[in-house]
């Protein structure tokens, strides 16, 4: 669809998401992570920018969900899967807000 | 939200029958020439899904907009950017034409 006048611009290609599909959260596991970072979105007027704290603490949850209802459970975790796969928060642009924690920590 | 940080959004389904559906889902952008400065990192789409009778899920986007969105001069007057979904029924044998996913 370019042209050779638009070679400076990109042309639009729908594109698969990067690190693929997100299962369901049938029963509601995160929910709870979910409703605050929604809180916290009408609290501040939507701004996105205001909230990653809430959006990684769901995020997190997610990668969680296995661990701790296998540790829960003690049942075979052949069944249960994760709602998201386990990658490095600072991977997923929360960088600035790992750093933060761990200079917090040695004040403690 | 700031170019370059990544955000997440949240849409709802409900299947209001009484029998499973197994959805799939595509997205839109608007306005169209924003849809190449927006990258999913992961969502909900191009999969299959499965809503149980009566079923009501979150469905969440995590994603970034390129950061070279406000060097393009043609973005310049964008400052609201809509990202809607269509999720509808698979039917057997059907397949989306799907950008390479899988």
């Amino acid at each position: 669809m370019s042209t050779a006048m638009n070679f400076s611009t990109k042309t639009f290609k729908p594109r698969p998401p990067d690190k693929g599909a997100f299962p369901l959260d049938h029963f509601g596991e995160c929910s709870a992570f979910k409703e605050r970072f929604m809180e916290c979105l009408r609290d501040s007027g939507y701004e996105s920018s205001a909230c990653r704290q809430s959006a990684m603490a769901y995020l997190e949850c997610r990668m969680d969900r296995q661990t701790v209802l296998c540790k829960m459970l003690l049942f075979s975790c052949f069944q249960l899967r994760q709602l998201m796969a386990n990658e490095p928060l600072e991977k997923l642009g929360f960088k600035d807000l790992i750093d933060e924690k761990s200079e917090a920590k040695p004040e403690k | 939200i700031l170019q370059g940080e990544t955000a997440l959004a949240f849409y709802k389904a409900k299947n209001p029958t009484d029998k499973p559906i197994i959805g799939i889902s595509t997205y839109n952008v608007i306005p169209f020439e924003a849809g190449q400065y927006f990258n999913k990192i992961q969502c909900f789409c191009f999969e299959e899904q499965r809503l149980n009778p009566q079923e009501e899920v979150d469905m969440p986007v995590f994603f970034y907009i390129d950061p070279e969105f406000v060097e393009d001069p043609k973005m310049a007057k964008v400052d609201l950017i809509t990202l809607s979904y269509t999720f509808f029924e698979a039917k057997e044998g059907q397949k989306l034409p799907l950008p390479g996913y899988q």
